[in-house]
């Protein structure tokens, strides 16, 4: 029950920035897990089209290679035992998580730029056998120092004494909170709440919703001295469904009264991601709910979008008409990928404004929007070729959007957060983005 | 006075200002704070030179520098251990920045330089009794890393020393360090065995998840040594780390298979209950919250247990977690689909109401894609197939090849488990025939073919599927693909039969002929496939109209064709059948061939061989999914095939243990109650003085029932502060708990234990149940119990 190691790629040049030691396998162990990585990234169309966990074949019998690609990184998780895939791929997210925190910006630069410091962090992390070590930020951050301007002109200096992160090493572990930092202490005591909900729909050529869902999750920056026990009520709880927890969260009480309840981490982490399911039951408090409040419980795809699409031989067709329903929306944006030998697209007639382009290596026409006000309707009309015969488009057209800044998908609130254990009055703020990512299904004729 | 105190400490700050200025004069070569690391990392090779001085000098700055650059060669996989030597003298240096570089290095190369690791050995074991438990935990890291048999015994006393370390963290560097011990030397495992044991023991859950790997890895068969740790391991499973709750919950799973009851699968719900055992019933309990793990490697394994042990009345509490799996990200989606999927071979009776979840998206990648449609298809309802059957159609349109196949197989399948559906699901293959597209075309050929035999074995008319063959061979000009032109030239000849009078061609259908007439035309330049069955088609026309002139000469032209085909197969085909039919039409038999014997087949015979026993083999993906071995949460099921040493669970024993083994000896003396830190009530000072201090009877919870850990209590603040104190006061709530529980298995019926409780907890419940809503922080513990015992209510 164990992963053999990690193996940190540069996916641009496919050459390993950092790895593990591998140590009970032979040298080439590594590098069969590389090699059968870059075979199959070559052979998909699209890099995200790499099954996740490969077969690789080893001398002692089948191994897998499950892997994840972050930008312009790809992270090898080599498992030869009888492990479950999840355990590899969790380990990767948690430790891609913790270089975010480190580092912010994750890149090949900056992790050779810091390479000690991944070193130091991989070792921590994992434990020579493959099991995982510390994997909390929190009691990381005490045992590897962060690059940090301080440390940077403590190192060079050399300058001992001053009373700042090099103390730190006595303090390490030292909490009795897995998950939080011993003696935290901030001038002023802030913690902000972040809602980010997206809508993931798909709608079908009528119009009409064949799968919506609201996934949404509770993003915490805290800044809170001491050691604050919270608990956050939410208005509206009763329509999660398929909630997950950072660990911190008293799971028991949220069960019995829907309140989260938690000692946080010092800093950022996801305090919860959940489900919306606007058809839970109502809540028996309130029966007479007003018509309004009845509709905004109801998941709805905030505009229409009329696609027809015509194929002749060697090329085809397309109208795309988008009209906003009610709601502002911005970052409006429609791709339609247009078949594997499309090429010259052109579109003849646009109305209500919004910019269209080719991306040729993904065959991907992409038409984005202005900010749409409510009851405008715009349209793209256009021609392609291609070199086949019967072009191929995609049956479906993938439209995202962000509704403006503060408005909700779910009628989900913070209700009030109460501080127990700390006798400041702690600055609270609470912000909601909400996006969206509709497939729309193509109406398609051929000719 | 206050200006002497002032004078000093300017004259202080002035002095630090002015060294940091100078060293940063001196050094500005190195302060550049975005490509430092960058140039480390890529160093030329002359600089290496170096580095062996700067490793032996005071310098700590050069030291540090001399370990980053070495460290950046490993980085870049060079084999960096000639510097073994000078590195080693440094693994005591004041430093702690190097010396944690040192030990990295050192957890590299100590196995190729087992030698001169030796000569560490000294700091190492001064170093465990650093003040610092990260130095203590890195010095047995380290230690237990060096491959060298003659100082296992001390590594065993390395081990045996942190295991009792007061640092939670250190005990559970102890517990990691165990299988490389013993891995390195097996007669160890005697006393390794007793290490395990007494970290079983721990207080702490920090270590336990580290415990039990130890425990997989020294001793996997020794189950025996949970009996008195079990309840506790239980209960406390919600406070390991999400690590650790995999690796327990795994060796629970399997103590539960071997030493515990199996449940009875009697499927009358409700009085079922009764039969799972209290100490499985308190696993599942204490596993239960875990399924709202954000850990997907968590969840997967609270599945396994629950699909693995409790009965299939409880099974349908893995439905939700397993769909939250999938909104995870694409990679986790993809692996929990092969585990639903596998379920839906057996139960798809769970999954089926959620079939939206499974709705194939057009930016799917191919592995989602072909995971989906399988899914889709063993969740066939009657109450879902309309819509999935629109979903299918819909799919035809797909991009991906294998999506468009397993859309159109889902149609067939649709037809076939709602016969009702049979009309629409032909439409829809009908009009895929017409699609410019190949694989479409090809996929719904196999499909219909595979639908008309159905439908001619089963009803009594049959009209309706004849027309289909009729409509096909008319479409057998448009039709290119190999494997969809064969296809058809098989259903024409199959169903060629015609008993009407007046029929052009006698006994023959008119369209069958026609097909022949074509493909004989084409078939220098048709596909082997397609001529094997032009080959078959002839024969069996002829044996339906062996009078007819006509047929005659065209079916002995393919067989001339056939004769000197090219492909061996076709030439061997046209042989045999030319010889099957030499009893028929004897003008057809070959020309050169002598009479070679053997028997002569009538025409009834020889119908009989060419027509009959063509029953349709099943198509669509068969459950290879073997019921018997049980791999959900495995490699291999991911894999789709076997990997060596695959994790197998245990059969039930019957029976079980006594469950008195499993009370643990030191569950005798009740005491003030502390829970796990995760999940305590919220402190406050006046209820710690109501419950937790001054009244020594401590409300507790029935057996199995108040979960992983009880919000029964509240903690003692004072006691955060020290870790150990914590932990201590926690453990010895614990075992007043067990107690209780002990008394629930002794009376053998839950509700007394319940009742019994009820009464000890008299004192608090007055105003605990008067007021249920009352203000936060002063009936705290009180409002949690009662929460706590309603839903041991609602779970019986």
């Amino acid at each position: 029950m164990a992963i053999d190691g990690l193996i940190i790629l540069d996916s641009t040049n496919v050459k390993p920035i950092v790895q593990t030691s591998f140590r009970p396998f032979p040298p080439a162990y590594p590098l069969l897990h590389i090699d059968a990585y870059t075979a199959a990234l070559e052979k998909a169309a699209r890099p995200e089209d790499v099954d996740p966990v490969l077969l690789v074949s080893v001398p002692d019998g089948p191994a897998a290679c499950c892997h994840l690609q972050y930008r312009s990184l790809a992270f090898l998780c080599p498992i030869s035992q009888d492990l479950d895939p999840l355990y590899a791929l969790a380990f990767i997210r948690t430790f891609i998580d913790i270089l975010v925190e480190y580092f912010g910006q994750v890149t090949p630069p900056t992790l050779k730029d810091n390479f000690d410091i991944v070193h130091q962090l991989l070792e921590e992390t994992l434990d020579a056998g493959g099991h995982p070590n510390t994997t909390s930020p929190n009691a990381l951050r005490d045992i590897v120092l962060p690059p940090s301007l301080i440390t940077k002109i403590l190192s060079v200096t050399g300058v001992s004494g001053i009373s700042g992160p090099s103390t730190n090493n006595m303090s390490a572990f030292s909490s009795p909170i897995p998950w939080r930092k011993a003696g935290v202490r901030y001038n002023n005591n802030e913690v902000y709440f972040d809602i980010l909900e997206t809508l993931d729909a798909v709608v079908n050529k009528g119009g009409n919703i064949v799968t919506s869902s609201v996934l949404g999750k509770i993003d915490v920056n805290c800044k809170l001295s001491g050691t604050p026990d919270l608990a956050l009520t939410l208005t509206n709880a009763h329509t999660i469904t398929e909630p997950s927890f950072h660990p911190c969260v008293r799971l028991n009480r949220f069960t019995q009264s829907k309140t989260l309840s938690f000692v946080p981490p010092d800093g950022r982490f996801t305090l919860m991601e959940y489900r919306v399911d606007p058809s839970a039951s109502k809540p028996v408090a309130a029966p007479a709910l007003t018509a309004a409040a009845a509709a905004q419980l109801q998941v709805q795809v905030p505009f229409t979008l009329r696609t027809t699409l015509s194929t002749t031989d060697h090329g085809g067709e397309f109208e795309l008409t988008f009209a906003p329903r009610a709601a502002t929306l911005d970052d409006v944006a429609v791709e339609l990928y247009l078949g594997g030998d499309a090429s010259g697209v052109t579109c003849s007639a646009v109305t209500g404004g919004g910019e269209w382009t080719y991306v040729p290596t993904r065959r991907t026409l992409r038409w984005s929007l202005p900010p749409t006000a409510s009851g405008r309707t715009a349209t793209l009309h256009g021609t392609f070729s291609s070199a086949e015969a019967h072009p191929r488009p995609a049956r479906a057209a993938q439209v995202s959007f962000a509704l403006p800044p503060g408005a909700l998908l779910s009628a989900l609130k913070v209700d009030q957060l109460k501080l127990v254990g700390e006798t400041y009055k702690p600055y609270k703020g609470v912000r909601g983005r909400a996006f969206g990512r509709v497939e729309w299904r193509v109406e398609w004729k051929r000719a | 006075m206050s200006g002497l105190n002032f004078n000093s400490w300017t004259e202080n700050a002035t002095r630090l200002g002015m060294r940091i200025q100078e060293t940063l004069a001196e050094h500005t070569k190195d302060f550049s704070l975005s490509s430092s690391g960058a140039g480390y990392y890529d160093a030329g090779e002359d600089k290496t030179k170096n580095i062996k001085a700067q490793l032996d000098s005071g310098n700590e700055r050069e030291k540090l520098e001399a370990m980053k650059r070495l460290i950046a060669m490993i980085s870049k996989g060079r084999n960096v251990s000639e510097y073994f030597a000078p590195v080693v003298k440094n693994v005591a240096a004041q430093s702690l920045e190097v010396r944690k570089l040192v030990y990295i290095y050192l957890l590299r190369y100590a196995e190729a330089e087992p030698d001169l690791a030796l000569l560490s050995i000294n700091t190492f074991q001064r170093d465990l009794a650093d003040s610092s438990p990260l130095i203590r935990a890195m010095a047995l890291r380290v230690l237990s890393g060096i491959p060298v048999q003659s100082i296992s015994s001390l590594i065993v006393l390395a081990i045996k020393k942190c295991a009792a370390d007061t640092s939670p963290y250190v005990r559970k560097a102890a517990a990691l360090s165990i299988p490389k011990c013993y891995s390195l030397d097996e007669s160890q495992l005697p006393s390794l065995i007793g290490v395990v044991s007494t970290l079983l023991r721990d207080r702490s859950p920090l270590s336990l998840g580290s415990v039990a790997t130890a425990f997989e890895a020294v001793c996997p068969t020794r189950l025996d040594l949970l009996h008195p740790h079990y309840r506790r391991l239980c209960r406390v499973l919600v406070d390991v780390d999400e690590w650790g709750q995999v690796n327990l919950l795994e060796l629970l799973i399997r103590y539960a298979r071997t030493m515990l009851p199996r449940p009875s699968a009697s499927d009358s719900t409700g009085i079922e209950q009764k039969d799972v055992d209290a100490d499985l019933d308190l696993l599942l309990v204490s596993a239960d919250p875990l399924f709202q793990s954000r850990n997907p490697a968590v969840v997967m394994s609270v599945t396994r247990a629950f699909y693995y042990l409790a009965p299939p009345s409880q099974h349908h509490k893995i439905v939700h977690p397993l769909l939250r799996l999938l909104t995870v990200s694409p990679e986790v989606e993809r692996v929990v689909l092969a585990y639903i999927l596998s379920i839906s071979h057996t139960a798809s009776h769970l999954f089926s109401p959620h079939y939206t979840r499974f709705i194939v998206r057009a930016d799917d990648s191919p592995q989602l894609k072909g995971a989906k449609t399988r899914l889709l298809r063993n969740l066939i309802t009657v109450d879902n197939c309309q819509a999935l059957l629109r979903e299918f159609i819909d799919y035809t349109d797909d991009v991906n090849e294998a999506l468009v196949a397993g859309a159109i197989q889902g149609i067939g399948h649709i037809s076939r488990t709602l016969p009702e559906a049979t009309t629409q699901c032909l439409n829809a293959l009908m009009a895929c025939i017409k699609s410019p597209h190949d694989c479409v075309v090809a996929s719904a050929v196999v499909e219909l073919k595979s639908l008309v035999q159905t439908q001619m074995q089963s009803s009594t008319h049959a009209s309706a599927p004849l027309m289909i063959v009729e409509r096909l061979s008319y479409r057998i000009d448009e039709i290119r693909h190999a494997q969809a032109r064969a296809c058809i030239v098989w259903l024409v000849g199959q169903y060629a039969a015609d008993d009407s009078p007046n029929a052009v061609v006698e006994g023959v259908v008119p369209w069958a002929s026609d097909v022949l007439r074509k493909i004989a035309k084409s078939f220098r330049d048709e596909t082997v496939p397609v001529k094997l069955q032009a080959v078959t088609l002839a024969a069996k026309l002829l044996v339906l109209s062996p009078a007819h002139g006509t047929l005659t000469q065209l079916a002995k032209y393919v067989f001339a064709l056939a004769r000197y085909d090219r492909n061996y197969d076709v030439r061997d085909r046209g042989r045999m059948l030319q010889q099957l039919l030499a009893g028929v039409v004897p003008s057809v038999g070959a020309a050169d061939a002598k009479d070679v014997g053997g028997v002569v087949l009538r025409r009834a015979q020889v119908r009989v061989v060419l027509f009959e026993g063509k029953e349709n083999a099943s198509s669509g993906d068969v459950a290879r999914d073997d019921p018997v071995r049980e791999r959900l949460g495995t490699l291999g099921l991911v894999l789709g095939r076997d990997v060596p040493h695959a994790r197998v669970l245990p059969d039930w024993l019957e029976h079980g243990v006594e469950a008195s083994l499993r009370i643990s000896p030191d569950e005798a003396h009740p005491a003030p109650a502390v829970t796990a830190i995760g999940h305590v009530a919220a402190p406050s000072r006046s209820a710690v003085a109501a419950g937790g201090q001054s009244t020594p009877i401590v409300v507790l919870t029935p057996a199995g029932s108040g979960g992983p850990s009880p919000a029964g209590s509240v903690p003692n603040r004072g006691n955060w502060t020290d870790l150990d104190k914590f932990y201590a006061s926690d453990g010895e709530e614990e075992s007043g708990e067990e107690e209780s529980e002990g008394d629930g298995d002794e009376d053998g019926g839950e509700e007394e234990s319940e009742e019994e409780s009820d009464r000890q907890s008299q004192v608090e419940d007055d105003d605990g149940t008067g007021a249920p809503q009352a203000p936060e922080g002063e009936n705290e513990e009180d409002s949690d119990v009662e929460a706590g015992s309603s839903r041991v209510a609602s779970v019986r």
